[in-house]
């Protein structure tokens, strides 16, 4: 079984479509040891901040630190689940609020490896891949800094 | 020695840059170079924010003798 360990580009410039979502999946025909796909899709919430109604988040990041710390939770989800393939982007500049900012897309042979794998990448990317978010407020060009939980 | 310093998110907005050359004293350490970071940037003091040595997180015990980047990164806040 081949395992694609690869270093993959990771960040897109906005967000992220659905039709790039249903063409990853679409590719994965050809790979018929899967038995199991699971995808994470965030989408950005309109919260209401104490100056309006969150219209989008504006991403940045320390890029090179960034691609290497999504490199090793590569590297870990594949020494710890069951995996055939992995998939991770994620968007840099304004995301509008409705649109998907990250993707998630691991397969493997059964969907317990595929749960479980998709839940530890979204977590580690939240808690320890050096990216930045301006959540912006009402049309005035108001912001508020995001923090993860 | 001369470190090249990079501020992120609401840090780079207090520096009012996105970098600098930093002059360092050699043996410096992570939490002498926190120390000399936030008399030059009080807003700072207020923030919560962690130090990557050559784009590693490293702890106040660590020598950045030799390091050539030094980031101030901000809570995280991809996903």
């Amino acid at each position: 079984m081949e395992k694609e360990h690869k270093h993959k580009k990771v960040f897109v410039q906005g967000p992220i479509s659905p039709d790039f979502v249903a063409k990853s999946i679409a590719g994965h025909q050809s790979k018929t040891e899967i038995g199991a796909h699971a995808i994470f899709l965030g989408q950005i919430r309109a919260d209401k901040k104490a100056d309006g109604i969150v219209t989008g988040i504006e991403y940045s990041a320390y890029e090179d630190m960034a691609e290497k710390a999504f490199q090793e939770i590569r590297e870990a989800a594949f020494a710890r689940f069951e995996l055939i393939c992995m998939h991770i982007y994620h968007s840099l500049g304004v995301v509008p609020t409705g649109e998907i900012s990250l993707f998630v897309f691991v397969s493997s042979p059964h969907r317990r490896a595929a749960f479980e794998a998709s839940e530890y990448i979204v977590e580690e990317i939240k808690a320890n891949v050096p990216i930045f978010g301006k959540e912006l407020v009402g049309e005035g060009g108001e912001y508020v800094w995001k923090e993860n939980n | 020695m001369s470190i090249q310093v990079m501020y992120y998110g609401m840090l780079a907005e207090i520096a009012g840059q996105a970098n600098e050359v930093w002059i360092a004293d050699q043996n410096l350490t992570v939490g002498e170079f926190r120390n000399q970071i936030m008399e030059r940037y009080p807003a700072m003091r207020e923030k919560k924010f962690k130090i990557a040595v050559d784009q590693k997180i490293s702890q106040d015990y660590v020598s950045i003798d030799h390091a050539s980047e030094i980031a101030l990164l901000p809570p995280f806040a991809g996903g």
